[in-house]
């Protein structure tokens, strides 16, 4: 809470009592055939750096949409969201693309790897769009690849990886930029329970290893108990943090 | 201030990394980008075609305004423009000649023409059909700027005897003669036993589009080919007229047409019955051809560039809602609006650049074949490139601009779900 305002990149010792993420009375709201559909009905939450949180609730709680505008897609209807100090609304819309591209990693179910593009290539996606040096950039592509156990599927195309190698893929993506927030949905919704042990062994290792804030959203039991602590998610609230 | 130093230098490094991507792309989706490539060309290959035979057609036009030359008017019988109905074109006489020659100020040499077709020539076991066989009085190449590439011009005498002499042209010299020279060979022409004295150097034109070239002729002394081929002995065809100064000439033209209509005993009202035409007038004819062509070549060179872009428009759409996912995800690890307009304009203009590089080829293969065809006169030029080029930016930036604005301005959440836009 007492966080300096530009301190996102201090030392990982002391960043982990540091509050990450302040949400503040955060409402989302949907216009539809002008009806208002409240998704978000004012959730506060803080996260601080270094935590490793399961998001749960049934389905249409809105998860997705508190993930969502955790990982600055969306924008809350009312309500405030400070990440690492810095008031999100007030950044446009070129700002928040940066600040996703340099602070924040995504997971998804479906894992949207682009198709055409070899592993390595997905890997390196969202370092194109950073200041990262082309060479250096490729050895981190190259040892997160590594890092996953896919050093040998570098050159191949998504269609001829499994769904847990896609994944795998997909989560050193979330890590090449380095971000200091990994955000996960449903990461596991598509994977066998083996394969889905694996991924979560492997964020369960960047939170403790590499010191990154994880928030996974999550239905499933075996996945949410990864995570150091659980929020519920009820009717747009929060009904236990 | 360091970002904004930064940033220019940041935004070319981003475009250069996604070109990569960009191709891929395009190669991943072969058959669409072959299909756009593919309507591009035919939309240059035209534009190939039209500013080639444009400037064909105007060096030629040049080339005959040049053989023809500026301080020369041509005096033919009859009126062509208006052409009446029963008009002669047997008006021009030889007392006109000697009148022109004796009282028109300015002129220093008048040539009387006739000539005839649908004779043969031979020499030893080979024949030679149909050359224009042309009657002229003295000194015809240096009235013609015609170089002589071997032998003399016609002489005074050639034409005061009434001599069994001839000038050969480029093209019976090389059928009756292949490589050999042929100064001093008699040829006959018909049934009349005639020497070579001279030949005409090449000159290539071809005329207006048939395969008549200008090289089909021979020339003989007027007087000779009167008598011999029992042609009118008081009227011929044309005749020629040079003057001293070639600024000169409307004033001169409209002194010509006063004395002959003058010794024509024509009336106030009576129409001209014999025409004079100059390089102008040549000049002005085949620049409204020229024009007639431009606006059609044009036109259709324009339809097919606009049926290319509308091709590379509707593809890119149909590539931006098939690839929204990737879109999507590419906006939630950072990439800006621009950098996803900057992808999909580059994918656009690797297509049209293709298209383009394809379209010159073809056009240029077409070309080559209409003008062998003897359909066109074409000229490739630099200028072909650079506008075939142009074109492609240009059917890259109008066409593609909306798909790409489209894809830039996706919502991530949507494009990711896969819903509508
Ligand atoms: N763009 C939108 N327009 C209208 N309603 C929306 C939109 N996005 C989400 N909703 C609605 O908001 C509610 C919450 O959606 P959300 O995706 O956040 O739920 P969730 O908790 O992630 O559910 P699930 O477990 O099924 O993924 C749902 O009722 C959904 O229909
Ligand atoms: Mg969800």
């Amino acid at each position: 809470m007492n966080a300096p305002a530009d301190a996102p990149a201090a030392p990982a010792a002391s960043r982990a009592r540091e509050t990450l993420i302040e949400l503040a009375d955060v409402t989302r709201t949907y216009v539809m055939a002008d009806t208002p559909h409240t998704v978000l009905a004012g959730v506060t939450l803080d996260i601080a750096a270094g935590e490793f949180a399961a998001i749960m609730g049934p389905s249409g709680s809105g998860k997705s949409t508190l993930l969502h505008i955790l990982g600055l897609l969306d924008r809350p209807t009312s309500g405030s969201y400070r990440l690492g100090g810095r008031d999100t609304g007030k950044l446009d819309d070129d700002a928040l693309s940066r600040l996703r591209n340099q602070a924040i990693g995504f997971v998804f179910q479906s894992f949207y790897l682009v198709p055409y593009a070899t592993a390595l290539d997905n890997v390196l996606l969202p370092g194109l769009y950073s200041d990262t040096p082309g060479a250096a950039l490729r050895r981190r592509g190259e040892a997160l690849l590594a890092q996953v156990g896919l050093s040998a599927q570098a050159g191949h195309k998504p269609s001829q990886l499994s769904g847990g190698q896609q994944q795998r893929v997909a989560l050193a993506r979330a890590l090449v930029n380095d971000p200091d927030l990994i955000l996960a949905d449903e990461p596991t919704g598509q994977l066998d329970s083996a394969t889905s042990a694996e991924i979560m062994g492997l964020l369960a290792t960047v939170n403790r290893e590499a010191g990154k804030t994880v928030i996974v959203v999550t239905h499933d039991q075996a996945t949410a108990a990864y995570a150091r602590r659980q929020i519920l998610v009820h009717d747009g609230r929060i009904a236990k943090s | 201030m360091t970002a904004a130093s930064r940033s220019p230098r940041r935004a070319l490094r981003i475009l250069w990394r996604i070109q990569r991507m960009a191709l891929l792309a395009l190669l991943a989706h072969k058959a669409r980008s072959a299909f756009v490539i593919a309507a591009v060309a035919m939309g240059v290959a035209a534009l190939t075609v039209i500013v080639a035979s444009v400037d064909g057609a105007r060096r030629k036009a040049l080339e005959i305004v040049d053989f023809f030359g500026p301080d020369a008017v041509m005096v033919l019988g009859g009126d062509i423009e208006n052409r009446p109905v029963g008009q002669r074109i047997y008006t021009l006489t030889w007392a006109d000649a000697r009148a022109v020659a004796r009282s028109l100020p300015g002129a220093y040499a008048v040539l009387p023409m006739r000539s005839i077709r649908q004779i043969t020539l031979k020499y030893d076991n080979r024949n030679h059909e149909s050359p224009v066989v042309v009657g002229a009085t003295e000194n015809y190449a240096r009235a013609w700027n015609w170089p002589l590439a071997e032998g003399r011009d016609l002489s005074e005498e050639d034409v005061a005897r009434g001599a069994k002499v001839a000038l050969i042209g480029d093209e019976p010299a090389r059928q009756l003669f292949g490589d050999a020279s042929p100064l001093g060979r008699t040829i006959m022409v018909k049934n009349l036993p005639v020497q070579i004295v001279g030949r005409l150097a090449y000159r290539g034109l071809s005329g207006g589009g048939s395969d008549v070239t200008i090289d089909d002729r021979i020339i003989m002394p007027i007087s000779t080919l009167t008598q011999r081929f029992n042609l009118d002995r008081k009227y011929f065809r044309g005749l020629r007229i040079k003057f001293h100064d070639p600024d000169l000439i409307d004033t001169h033209k409209d002194n010509l047409r006063a004395l002959l209509r003058h010794l024509h005993h024509l009336g106030p009202t009576d129409n001209d019955d014999f025409t004079i035409i100059s390089a102008s007038e040549i000049l002005k004819f085949l620049t409204a051809f020229t024009g007639g062509l431009v606006a059609f070549l044009g036109i259709t060179a324009g339809v097919a560039i606009v049926v290319g872009g509308f091709v590379l428009a509707n593809l890119m759409f149909l590539s931006v809602s098939e690839r929204k996912a990737e879109i999507g995800l590419r906006k939630a690890v950072g990439a800006s609006g621009a950098a996803l307009t900057a992808q999909f304009l580059s994918e656009a203009l690797y297509l049209t650049l293709a298209g383009s590089l394809a379209g010159v080829a073809l056009g240029v293969a077409l070309g080559e074949s209409l003008s062998r065809l003897g359909l066109l006169q074409l000229r490739l030029s630099p200028k072909v490139f650079v506008l075939s080029l142009a074109a492609a930016v240009v059917i890259a930036l109008v066409f593609g601009l909306r798909p790409a604005r489209k894809a830039a301005a996706m919502d991530p959440i949507e494009a990711l779900r896969g819903g509508d836009d």
